[in-house]
């Protein structure tokens, strides 16, 4: 019976092939969406869930209260994690991780090997860590004792990949390691770590100890200086919430509050009203953290994973219901057989039986298609989505779903046609009376409306995808990104910085050269102070704002504006004690004319000279913070201003330049709008993405309409040919036929305008600058729905309408 | 004894058309012995293929009794009635009706599909089928590569393959020429002689003589015997 069924079913795909091929090409579309999707999400919240222990495992963050608005960190002092071990008897271990690039040896360095020659390599991924830490994160050793590979002081543990890119195929353990070219200052290699997994959300290479490392004097027992990522390891059973209260409680009022007040904090009686203490399970970091300020990697959002993958099954569903159309469309073709196994003797369960069996079958090759499909666009989606994704064919559950979800799709979609097309009474069909398929139009135009209303969806989310985008990256920000390099690790030249940066000025194409390694660039130097209105340090809070410091051609280099005061003026001593501030400092201390009034920072006063006006320093999706420049050299960055259309040519000076300053190291640039666009790489992509997605919904549900248009044309090929022998022109003919299909799509506009509009605004509400939402996206996305199916259906009308009405009409 | 395969009993069948009723068969009576050769005759409109089409279970009568094989069908389950036909009637049609995507094996294959034959004994009884019609070197055919005649035959070969006791035969021959027409009217003899009840309705005074009695129906309601 079942072979029976299959064979029917095998030549009826090959009777109708057009249909069967939109059927068949629809679904495959949607199921590669599906799998491509599904395994970017898998992996996505798969993050840490393989460290054993890890529902134990928690990191500290920190709720930051500010007359309403919550801001949230991750960053405390070096004595939390050792405080709440000590502490806590729910407490199992406790770990840092201090990653803070403002810190000697953490972030990047530039690093040598004993043995080798003088040259300098450039590496990332430096992060201090607890010798718990390996325990904690379950990390897995390649060379090394897992026990002790951080326990002794200037201890390092390296990553596989490091180690094999240095040290070919060779145990480096015990080599040593110099950072910065500091030859006094050795590290010793005590360790090969397995990388961590692309589903950490850790992604370090170089695990500096912290055994006996203070950063500055008092560092490691002061409160008030913090830099480190905690962990907390809690004993199984212990109960969460209550645990997280206390703890919070416990840290700000027997710790926190007396260090504040001993420090003279304004404010700090009231700490308990500003701070909470929070636990995030371990697995959550990754989906659950864009809220966080200083992430030490980027963390996706689980409102995209969701966006996601409800567009994914949005293009499967729009599949299955081309599906649903065209088979209760083409039900005329399908009534005779219908009819004439019952006369045989089919029942009615048979028929259904043997429909769904249809359906299961083209889901089946649809699934197969779709699969060889989402392989051959693997590569492809793993660029787009910038993630290490590989399909998942040795997970032991992965086969049996796909075949589990063809069945489930195949059944679905194939559940109402075969309902419908085993109702007809054999009677009727022997009779030829049939009504064909128009009882079920009404389903059909609701379907088609429905796709519609998805794929309009989809066109206005994209439309206010870019544009925000666009607007991010081209609106004004308050400094000119364009034809700025920064050179890195000019720190090397220790004091021949300045040298080196006038000599730079000297070279043509060069109108500004400016030494900081603060810019308006996520991933630079940043770093967290108070500052209060002279003679109000005990009475006033402190405005929590940026203290960076710079050179006095850094406004200019970086095309910010002054817009009160003046600029600093180099050898001026006074300008020794002065700072330029922004205009949000300014109002956040309720200055109204700054410029030389004087700003308290933990006691030091200093004179503001100028006031600079605001300018991004954060992604978009913040508001501009306080921020104060301080005159001074911080000397990893070297950022250059040119003036000329031959950028290869200054490049060329420049490392020329580079080559006769540091002849052992390699000249490392990066273009100021190109690491601008780096910020918002991950916007970059979810466009990409997105805009992917949408369009592939789009195309599904044109290939449904087509179908469905060419379907409805033979159908009225009798009556067009009649009105046209009647004395119908062309036009009205087309007019006709295209009509209806255009009312559906109007009828989609309606319904999806006001989801879409809902669903942006909310998406927008995100970004501190966005764009407003204006109705000529609504009009372009109308007017692309509207044209795209309107193109489609007339394929087939005008087909139609000019067809020889005699030909027809004979054939009847 | 002779056994009675079906007797109707006041049997009617009426239709609405907007809000007048019209009977298509008005007050039948009638009884059919297993083994006799039935032949309808009428004008078109006279009722004969809703007789037919009532008698074979596909239409239902809505007033009056019918029994067959002593079971009250007027007051039959869907299901039961069904199962009724499936085992014991067998239809052929003017337009032959085979089942277009299947090949001429499978649609004389189909009815034991329905009745869960073993594939082993569907094989042989099929294979026996095509050598009685002489039609075995056509198996593979699909009924659009087939002649009027040659498709009626795989019809009836359809129609007899489940060993029915009846055969519901509407205008057999009515799309075919005078020639092929004689061969299925033996055909139909020949069976009947093997036991088969038939009733055919026809037009053709011809082929309505190789039965052995004639019903004259007209308005729906018989005339003569």
């Amino acid at each position: 019976m079942i072979r029976n069924y299959i064979k029917i079913a095998w030549r009826n795909l090959m009777k109708n092939k057009g249909f069967s091929f939109i059927n068949i090409i629809g679904l495959s579309i949607g199921v590669a969406a599906c799998i491509l999707i599904s395994i970017y999400i898998l992996h996505e919240s798969s993050y840490d869930k393989n460290v054993s222990n890890s529902e134990n495992i928690y990191r500290i963050t920190g709720q930051y209260i500010d007359e309403g608005r919550v801001e949230s960190g991750i960053h405390f002092s070096a004595n939390t994690a050792t405080t709440i071990l000590a502490d806590f008897k729910e407490v199992e271990n406790t770990g840092r991780l201090m990653s803070n690039g403002l810190f000697y040896g953490a972030g990047s360095n530039e690093i040598r090997f004993d043995g080798t020659d003088d040259t300098q390599y450039y590496e990332e991924g430096f992060t201090y860590a607890d010798p718990s830490m390996i325990d904690i994160m379950g990390i897995e050793m390649v060379y090394g004792n897992i026990k002790t590979a951080l326990t002794e002081p200037k201890t390092i543990v390296i990553s596989e990949k490091v180690a094999q890119k240095y040290f070919k195929n060779q145990n480096p353990i015990g080599r040593i390691m110099y950072l910065n070219g500091d030859n006094n200052d050795p590290f010793k290699i005590n360790g090969v770590m397995k990388d961590f997994a692309t589903n950490s959300h850790l992604d370090f290479d170089f695990l500096i100890t912290l055994k006996d490392v203070e950063f500055g004097k008092g560092e490691q027992t002061r409160w008030t200086q913090n830099n480190y990522f905690t962990y907390v390891v809690l004993r199984a059973g212990t109960d969460v919430a209550a645990f997280e209260q206390k703890m919070s409680n416990t840290i700000i009022e027997k710790y926190l509050k007396p260090s504040y007040k001993s420090s003279g904090f304004a404010g700090w009686e009231k700490l308990h009203e500003r701070l909470k203490m929070r636990l995030q399970p371990l697995t959550a970091i990754n989906l659950h953290s864009s809220h966080i300020a200083y992430e030490s990697s980027f963390r996706n959002d689980i409102k995209i994973i969701w966006i996601f993958g409800i567009v994914a099954l949005f293009i499967l569903i729009i599949a299955s219901i081309n599906f649903v159309n065209l088979s209760t469309a083409k039900s005329a073709n399908r009534a005779k057989e219908v009819g004439l196994r019952k006369v045989v003797g089919s029942t009615r369960t048979q028929l259904i039986g043997q429909f769904l069996a249809e359906s299961i079958l083209i889901a089946i090759i649809a699934f197969i298609l779709g699969t060889v499909l989402s392989v051959i666009l693997m590569p492809l989606f793993r660029t787009m989505s910038g993630t290490d994704l590989v399909m998942p064919w040795s997970s032991i559950g992965f086969l049996p779903i796909l075949v589990l979800a063809a069945l489930v799709v195949g059944t679905s979609a194939g559940l109402y046609p075969s309902f419908y097309l085993s109702n007809f009474k054999p009677i009727n069909v022997l009779k030829g009376k049939l009504s064909s398929g128009s009882k079920s139009s009404g389903l059909r135009s609701g379907l088609v409306v429905f796709q519609f209303t998805i794929s309009i969806i989809l066109i206005v989310g994209t439309l206010v995808i870019n544009q925000q985008m666009d607007f991010i990256l081209n609106s004004k920000i308050g400094f000119e990104k364009d034809q700025v390099v920064q050179i890195y690790s000019t720190n090397i030249l220790n004091d021949r910085v300045e040298t080196f940066k006038e000599e730079l000025k000297k070279l043509p194409g060069i109108s500004n050269v400016s030494i900081s390694d603060y810019l308006p660039i996520e991933g630079t130097k940043r770093n967290g102070n108070s500052f209060t209105n002279e003679g109000k340090e005990n009475t006033e809070e402190g405005v929590g704002g940026q203290a960076w410091v710079i050179d006095k051609d850094y406004i200019e280099t970086m095309g910010m504006k002054l817009v009160d005061g003046r600029n600093f003026i180099s050898g001026r001593i006074s300008d020794e004690k002065a700072v330029i501030i922004n205009q949000t400092m300014a109002k956040e201390l309720r200055l109204d004319a700054p410029v030389g009034k004087r700003i308290s920072r933990y006691g030091q006063l200093w004179e503001v000279i100028g006031v600079v006006e605001d300018f991004n320093f954060n992604t978009m999706k913040q508001t501009v913070q306080p921020l104060c420049f301080f005159r001074g050299i911080s000397p990893t960055i070297t950022s250059v201003k040119m003036n000329t259309a031959d950028v290869s040519a200054v490049l060329a000076s420049m490392e020329s330049k580079w080559d006769e300053f540091v002849p052992n190291m390699a000249f490392r640039y990066e273009f100021m709008d190109a690491s601008f666009a780096k910020m918002y790489g991950n916007v970059s992509q979810i466009k990409a993405i997105f805009t992917t997605f949408a369009i592939l919904a789009i195309l599904v549900a044109c290939l449904g309409l087509l179908a469905l248009s060419a379907y409805m044309v033979e159908q009225r090929n009798k009556e067009m040919s009649i009105r046209k022998v009647l004395g119908a022109s062309v036009q009205t003919i087309f007019k006709l036929l295209t009509k209806n299909f255009i009312a559906l799509i109007v009828v989609a506009l309606v319904v999806a305008i006001p989801i879409a509009y809902y669903l942006m605004r909310t998406w927008l509400q995100d970004y501190e600058y966005r764009i407003e939402m204006s109705w000529s996206v609504f009009a372009v996305a109308g007017v692309i729905a509207t044209a795209i199916a309107f193109i489609t259906v007339s394929y087939h009308a005008i087909k139609l309408a000019l067809i020889n009405p005699a030909k027809v009409l004979r054939s009847e | 004894m002779v056994n009675t395969i079906l007797k109707l009993s006041q049997a009617t069948r009426e239709v609405n058309s907007g809000s007048n009723k019209i009977a298509l068969l008005d007050s039948i009576n009638m009884e059919v012995k297993e083994g006799e050769f039935i032949s309808l005759m009428g004008p078109s409109g006279s009722g004969k293929s809703t007789l037919l089409n009532c008698i074979g279970m596909l239409d239902n009568f809505t007033d009056g009794g019918y029994t067959f094989l002593g079971e009250p069908v007027h007051s039959m389950k869907e299901r039961n009635r069904s199962k009724l036909y499936k085992e014991y009637i067998g239809f052929v049609f003017q337009a032959y009706h085979l089942i277009d995507e299947l090949n001429v094996w499978e649609n004389i294959e189909t009815p034991l599909l329905y009745k869960n034959i073993k594939s082993s004994e569907r094989k042989a009884l099929v294979a026996d089928m095509l050598d009685r019609f002489n039609i075995v070197g056509k198996k593979d055919l699909f009924p659009a590569q087939l002649s009027g005649g040659q498709q009626q035959l795989v019809g009836i070969a359809r129609a007899l393959i489940g060993k029915p006791k009846l055969i519901l035969a509407d205008e057999p021959t009515g799309n075919l020429n005078s020639k092929q027409s004689t061969e299925i009217m033996e055909l139909f003899l020949e069976l009947n002689k093997q036991g088969v009840t038939i009733i055919q309705a026809t037009h053709s005074e011809t082929n309505a003589s190789y039965g052995s009695r004639i019903i004259n129906l007209l308005d729906g309601k018989i005339v003569s015997e």
